[in-house]
């Protein structure tokens, strides 16, 4: 029973950032929402870290963050907060994109 | 001065495989260093890593870190957080800092070797960064304990630990020994950088940031996120280097080095992590269940992930699910009970309203692992105390090295998975641990338990004094209970009121 309920939580798709919190996990995600018009973003607070995930592929825009953030950032500066992420990573200069390659 | 964009340099500064011509490549690249998959130079020059960094970024980005963890510290430093902690959330830094610290050095080593024999330059590249990372966790972890090491002496096994031969630090350096420091530059980034850094570190630097941001320990808290933030970038490593085995032929051999990391790093969460979470930090401040924990980090996200990059779920994926439910309330039971060989006072987490806790997230709770403590707190009740404490030694696992244990009470499956080889008696905790030892015997044939090592007379005298003088553990410095058992005084209370009533 308990088991099955285990089980289950490996059946998802959802891929994005866990950032930690700050003004730049709220930057992330405002532009989480505008960078990714067609998804339904889901954000789990959890006081230390946030989830903030979409299914199956999520698309970050160092211009969108900057903008969202009133301040200069480049791509990399995601890192000082990203503590960790659910799916795999693709990093540009100017967005980085999580994804999955399969669906369950 | 205009600067170029990164992705306009990177692939060609990394690009820094050359045919050496002075010495053979088996002579650049010895295979037990390297890592022997048969695979020629030019098919991990393919590798590309997913998470790129430069050096200058590195840098500015790892400034930034650090000016925000230590200006935390700074002002927090007069709160007085530590002193007016509760005992049990003081057992967890303890036993963080006392398991954790010093083997970042280890982490160092295990990125060095990556960095100078990796066959793939970007992997070379990306290791470079990441030993600094190691570097900057084992100073930090070494450097914040070390303020409350003046008001509490067991605080000074954050840096004493590793050199010691505690049970529990035996356990620890036997799986990170087995994954990082014994292992070629393939293997590590497979075993240390995937298995163990894009899985089980997010528990204990994230899950249990959550748990330390609601007991108000905020230092902590952002300490160990702020580190995650390096694994989350370094844990790539390994990513790139499956994908160029599986495409060659090779995924058994990478599918069996995850197995084997995932279950070690398994067995020793559970004895680390699982107590921290469910017995030690105060009912108030749990943010979930050690098991929530880990359907959200290993199942959910780390499975996911691996099974996207193309491997299997591990063979005893079934088995692994079942022992969330069960294996750390026995790892709790054990290190409490034998409480004067660790380093931290264990906190027993068991009066009523943690019960209740425990009986909704583990459902029949009380009638296995509660049965065990009914006992013990009757003992504490009743003034026995010399019944609370151990007379002999658990047996442990030839593999995990931490007591073999199952479910007692109404769903008693304790078992021993024994295995003679080379006329010599092993003894494992688990199916799989006797598996991991079949994967490649010599490699762990020649290691004695701490009970191996007790009946070979190596610890004298042979008793409980003895015991913890082999383990390094001075006076001053035994565990005992976190609150004093001052816990036990509900149940003294529902005693005496039961008592009245049936008058």
């Amino acid at each position: 029973m308990s088991t099955q309920k285990s089980a289950q939580a490996y059946h998802n798709n959802r891929v994005g950032p866990v950032m930690r919190a700050g003004d730049l996990a709220q930057a992330v995600i405002e532009a989480a929402k505008i960078d990714n018009p067609d998804k339904e973003i889901f954000v789990d607070d959890k006081r230390a870290y946030i989830r903030i995930h979409a299914e199956h592929e999520m698309i970050l825009r160092q211009a969108t963050i900057e903008e969202e953030l009133g301040r200069p950032f480049r791509m990399n500066d995601l890192e000082v907060d990203l503590s960790s992420f659910a799916g795999q990573i693709e990093s540009h200069d100017d967005s980085v994109r999580f994804y999955f390659t399969t669906k369950v | 001065m205009a600067l170029l964009n990164r992705m306009e340099w990177y692939n060609l500064a990394r690009t820094t495989n050359w045919t050496p011509t002075y010495v053979t490549e088996d002579e650049l690249f010895p295979p037990s260093l390297s890592g022997d998959f048969d695979l020629p130079l030019t098919a991990w020059e393919v590798y590309d890593e997913p998470y790129k960094q430069t050096y200058p970024e590195y840098v500015k980005v790892q400034r930034e870190k650090d000016a925000g963890a230590y200006s935390v510290k700074a002002a927090l430093e007069r709160s007085r957080i530590f002193e007016n902690a509760d005992p049990g959330w003081k057992s967890v830094m303890k036993a963080h800092y006392g398991a954790i610290a010093r083997g970042e050095y280890a982490a160092a080593s295990a990125e060095a070797r990556m960095m100078r024999f990796s066959k793939a330059p970007g992997m070379r590249n990306m290791s470079t960064l990441g030993c600094m990372d190691e570097i900057r966790h084992g100073q930090m972890q070494l450097y914040f304990p070390h303020e409350h090491v003046s008001k509490d002496r067991q605080m000074d096994w954050a840096f004493k630990a590793y050199d010691t031969n505690e049970w529990a630090m035996i356990a620890a350096r036997h799986f990170f020994d087995d994954i990082m420091m014994t292992r070629d530059a393939i293997s590590v980034s497979i075993m240390l950088t995937f298995s163990f850094e894009t899985g089980f570190t997010n528990m204990q630097f994230l899950g249990l940031a959550a748990d330390a941001a609601e007991a108000g320990d905020h230092t902590f808290a952002n300490l160990i996120s702020s580190i995650q933030t390096d694994e989350s970038r370094h844990a790539q490593i390994g990513g790139p280097a499956l994908k160029i085995l599986i495409a060659n032929g090779k995924k058994a051999e990478a599918q069996k080095r995850v197995d084997i990391a995932l279950w070690g790093a398994w067995k020793l969460f559970s004895v680390l992590t699982g107590p921290i979470m469910d017995y030690y930090t105060p009912l108030e401040h749990r943010k979930q269940s050690f098991k929530e924990f880990m359907e959200e980090w290993i199942v959910a996200q780390f499975e996911r992930a691996l099974t996207d990059m193309g491997l299997d779920l591990p063979w005893y994926w079934d088995i692994f699910l079942q022992e969330l439910n069960d294996t750390h309330h026995g790892m709790h039971l054990g290190s409490y009970f034998w409480r004067p060989t660790v380093w931290w006072n264990p906190a027993a987490g068991v009066t009523p309203e943690e019960r209740a806790w425990l009986e909704e997230k583990y459902p029949g709770w009380n009638e296995t692992w509660g049965e065990c403590w009914d006992v013990f707190i009757d003992n504490v009740v009743d003034g026995n105390m010399e019944k609370t404490y151990p007379e002999t030694l658990p047996y442990v696992c030839n593999m995990c090295q931490l007591p073999i244990l199952g479910v007692p009470g109404k769903k008693w499956n304790v078992k021993d998975y024994p295995l003679d080889y080379n006329g010599r008696l092993y003894h494992f905790g688990s199916e799989v641990d006797r598996w991991c030892f079949q994967q490649d015997p010599e490699r762990y044939a020649g290691h004695m338990s701490i009970v191996d090592r007790f009946l070979a007379g190596m610890i004298q005298p042979m008793n409980l004094e003895g015991a913890l003088k082999y383990m390094n553990i001075a006076p001053g410095e035994c565990g005992d209970d976190a609150h004093n058992y001052a816990w036990a005084e509900t149940y003294r209370a529902l005693r005496e009121t039961r008592k009245a009533a049936n008058a």
